[in-house]
């Protein structure tokens, strides 16, 4: 499958027009012909489509990512720097999202109708309607400019030089909001996702008969509204594990986090295809992985299920 | 030039920058981060072979050029410590500053002058085939002599000595490897007030001081950093927050430099733009049927008030353009605004007689006939002018569609295929009319597939002897005069509209001093600049 990926992923991306070597001269806003000329021929823009394609085909087969002639570095290492920013954000954002907005909706469904369903359910529709960079640029102004308690953008504090758990301190400050403004559409999905599950889960016969039984309400909920609730709420959380991928792109601009995202959308701005062919490929992966995660979690909740 | 002890040339543009920034009396101090923002991101630090704007921010740190620029555009001394130019003007003799390393420790002799004259900018600098095309060879004939030796006299090249436009590098850290993937490429090794230390991709450059800089007591600064953040709102918010110091090259938009003004802690300069000339122009398609007619093309140039675009898309910053020069060129006198003027207050009228006289009478709905507009792809202010520019030119009964495609696309439409009726490119002029004039008006520049070139077909023998002419004249009221004539013929046959004379911008903190300290403002070391507490 991954494959298929590879070889569609290559020549989508070659129906794009303009190359490489125009969109640098251009960003340099000047260019001689022989230069333009120096720089296709270094891409090797010069060669047949279908050279390039057997080059990057055999490259491919030793899981080599190519060269980013743009960058002047390998396409591995630059996907490599950014993947850890970026996992730590999605999964900060995917784990805030999901626990939070689990917890919302099971509270809310439990009173239904009640003052906290309400509020639960005004927040997280507020939430769903906010696109996420003007949030992001609210927070910035009410938190970095104004009270001062949060940097602006950034990773960590450059130049700073922190070592252990002031570095896990100084990079924690600057995860809050991008982390915040990417989970709380979701957070507001899972919410409203979870509240009409677990509805529907009371009313189930299976509940009633465990009430007879003189189970606590609590014990009811844990033992069994709770996981069977949660079943709709993973399949969504698959589905949009991959989309986090796209959705950070926004996010990683506005707060300047060195993610994929970022790194992806200026490839593709600058034809850099190597690089954007490498991004696409490991993202495949790292979906793939995903779901396979989501069906582990499946069997888990679930034991009538297997893989 | 005479020769000037090392001790003079660090007083002079140690006093011009004191007089420049207001800085007074206050004694530099020593230490201190400086972070700086750079926009967007460099894709590379090899800036001997690649151009974009973004580097030299970062590059010039590292690297130093023969030569430095003192506010009326004079070449200073830097790594050569004198020159004479050869009557004839064919040869350049420099005699070479003494105790200079590479950051690897080497010393830096003529060798090194040599081989990156002819090994690596020759070869491999995008402006060599223009500013180092008469170049033939560098003699070293002792370790603190390099001879330039041309084929013809070529006095823009004491223009373009700087670290920004012509870097000197190592030889031994090229000598035989493939100059293109140079592993320094990204890990620069120069003789500059700082080292290159780390490139965190997406997020920052760190330079650390040089302890062993050969101009004693400088930089004052331990360390420099360039933050990359690519959403605008967030670069405005991070120099309000304190979080950055400097932020050259318009990298904060022209719409938040109204709100940085009345921020105490901010503060705004235009200087240290003045070896950066750019305008931003229309080009017209020569081969259009309506667009080939010269009173077609003059209509369109009475038709737009450069006023409008200088007030509302680039919120004052700049002038309107006269013509195919910038303002900046007239330190050099080759400026002249004596040229047809477009800006009268007639404008209108006139435009719609010619456009009648062409034979384009207004049809139904009062339009004459319809152009399309390729829309500038670097940002949102070349919107704002392609909007202004439809309604403009509407109202003289010109139907104009714009096109909005990425920058790949944009360039590979214009510059490839020709497939345009207008563009709005941004051109900069580089340090000798020779660059830009040369580019965009000689007949032999029409090269398909090749960007900011000669895309609006435009031949003009007599353009292109004289253009061959200044090129090579040596005496500076001879090439005024040369350059005044070229510039009066294209702006009477109009195959582009100059709109306006770009200005840049640098935002900063004013705990920072002595950060513009000459003409090329932050494509130039910070090598002087200082944090005040």
């Amino acid at each position: 499958m991954i494959l298929g990926i590879v070889v569609l992923n290559f020549f989508l991306i070659h129906l794009a027009p303009g190359d490489a070597a125009s969109v640098l001269a251009g960003e340099s806003g000047a260019a001689s012909p022989e230069y333009m000329e120096q720089l296709r021929r270094k891409f090797g823009l010069d060669q047949p489509m279908a050279t390039q394609f057997g080059v990057y085909l055999l490259n491919m087969l030793h899981l080599d990512l190519g060269y980013s002639f743009r960058n002047d570095s390998p396409v591995a290492s630059l996907i490599l720097d950014r993947l850890w920013p970026t996992s730590l954000l999605m999964l900060t954002a995917f784990g805030t999202a999901l626990v939070i907005g689990t917890l919302l909706g099971l509270v809310a469904a439990t009173g239904r109708n009640s003052w906290r369903d309400a509020v639960i359910s005004l927040v997280s529709l507020v939430a769903y309607a906010t696109p996420g960079f003007w949030l992001g640029l609210m927070m910035i102004v009410i938190f970095a400019i104004r009270l001062g308690w949060l940097p602006t953008s950034g990773f960590d504090t450059v130049g700073a030089d922190n070592e252990g758990w002031d570095e896990v301190w100084d990079v924690g400050r600057h995860l809050v909001m991008p982390a915040v403004a990417l989970s709380l559409f979701y957070l507001a999905v899972y919410a409203r996702v979870m509240r009409a599950s677990v509805l529907e889960q009371v009313g189930m016969d299976y509940v009633t008969t465990a009430r007879a039984k003189g189970q606590t309400e609590a014990r009811v909920m844990t033992g069994h509204v709770l996981r069977n609730a949660l079943l709709p709420v993973v399949t969504m959380a698959g589905v949009q594990a991959g989309n986090l991928i796209g959705g950070s792109i926004v996010v990683e601009t506005v707060f300047g986090w060195p993610g994929v995202g970022t790194l992806a959308f200026n490839a593709l701005q600058s034809r850099d295809l190597n690089l954007l062919l490498g991004i696409f490929f490991v993202s495949a992966c790292l979906v793939v992985v995903i779901n396979l995660a989501v069906d582990l979690v499946y069997v888990c909740l679930d034991p009538r299920m297997e893989l | 030039m005479t020769d000037l002890s090392r001790r003079t040339v660090l007083a002079l543009p140690l006093g011009l920058a004191a007089a420049s920034n207001g800085a007074s009396a206050a004694e530099p101090r020593r230490g201190g981060t400086m972070v700086m923002i750079v926009h967007p991101e460099p894709s590379t630090l090899a800036h001997y072979a690649v151009s974009a704007g973004n580097i030299p921010p970062i590059a010039t740190q590292v690297y130093e050029g023969l030569c430095t620029y003192d506010w009326d555009l004079n070449p200073r001394p830097n790594l050569a410590k004198s020159w004479d130019v050869a009557a004839d003007g064919k040869t350049i003799t420099f005699t070479l500053q003494e105790g200079v390393t590479f950051h690897n420790g080497k010393p830096f002799t003529s060798a090194d002058v040599q081989y990156s004259f002819m090994e690596i900018l020759k070869k491999y600098n995008p402006i060599a085939p223009v500013m180092l095309a008469e170049l033939v060879a560098v003699d070293t004939p002792d370790p603190m002599t390099a001879v330039l030796r041309l084929a013809n006299p070529a006095p823009y090249i004491m223009k373009a000595l700087s670290g920004r436009d012509l870097p000197i590098l190592c030889r031994s850290v090229f000598e035989g490897t493939d100059v293109l993937q140079n592993p320094t490429a990204n890990k620069p090794i120069g003789t500059g007030p700082f080292k290159f230390v780390s490139w965190e991709r997406g997020q920052s450059v760190r330079l650390d001081r040089n302890e062993s800089y050969w101009k004693p007591g400088l930089p004052y600064l331990n360390r420099i950093v360039a933050r990359f953040i690519p959403d605008a709102a967030t670069r405005s918010a991070a120099m309000e927050a304190g979080e950055a110091h400097f932020a050259g090259y318009s990298a904060v938009n022209y719409a938040d430099l109204a709100r940085m003004k009345t921020n105490p802690v901010l503060d705004l300069t235009t200087k240290g733009y003045e070896m950066t000339p750019a305008q931003s122009v229309l080009e017209l398609n020569g081969r259009h049927p309506q667009l080939q007619k010269k009173a077609v093309r003059q209509a369109i140039a009475y038709a737009i008030d450069r006023n409008v675009i200088l007030r509302d898309v680039m919120f004052g910053y700049g002038l309107p353009a006269s013509g195919p020069l910038s303002r900046k060129f007239k330190t050099a006198g080759l400026y002249t605004d004596d040229v047809r003027q477009y800006d009268v207050p007639d404008r209108l009228e006139i435009a719609n007689r010619l456009l009648d006289a062409a034979g384009a009478p207004r049809g139904a709905g009062g339009m004459r006939f319809a152009l399309h507009l390729e829309v500038n792809s670097f940002g949102e202010q070349w919107l704002r002018q392609a909007e202004y520019l439809k309604q403009a030119l509407v109202a003289v009964g010109i139907d104009v569609t714009l096109r909005s495609e990425d920058t790949a696309t944009w360039l590979r439409r214009v510059y490839t295929n020709y497939d345009y009726d207008i563009n709005e490119p941004f051109l900069s002029q580089g340090v000798d009319p020779v660059y830009g004039l040369n580019k965009q008006f000689l007949t032999s520049q029409i090269r398909k597939g090749v960007t900011f070139v000669n895309d609006t077909f435009y031949s003009n023998p007599e353009v292109d002897r004289m253009l061959g002419e200044g090129a090579r004249e040596l005496d500076p009221e001879k090439r005024g005069a040369i350059y005044k004539k070229v510039q009066q013929i294209l702006a009477e046959d109009s195959p582009m509209i100059w709109l306006i004379d770009v200005q840049y911008v640098s935002v900063f903190n004013r705990r920072l001093k002595d950060h513009t300290t000459g003409p090329l403002g932050t494509q130039q070391a910070f090598e002087r600049a200082w944090m005040d507490k």
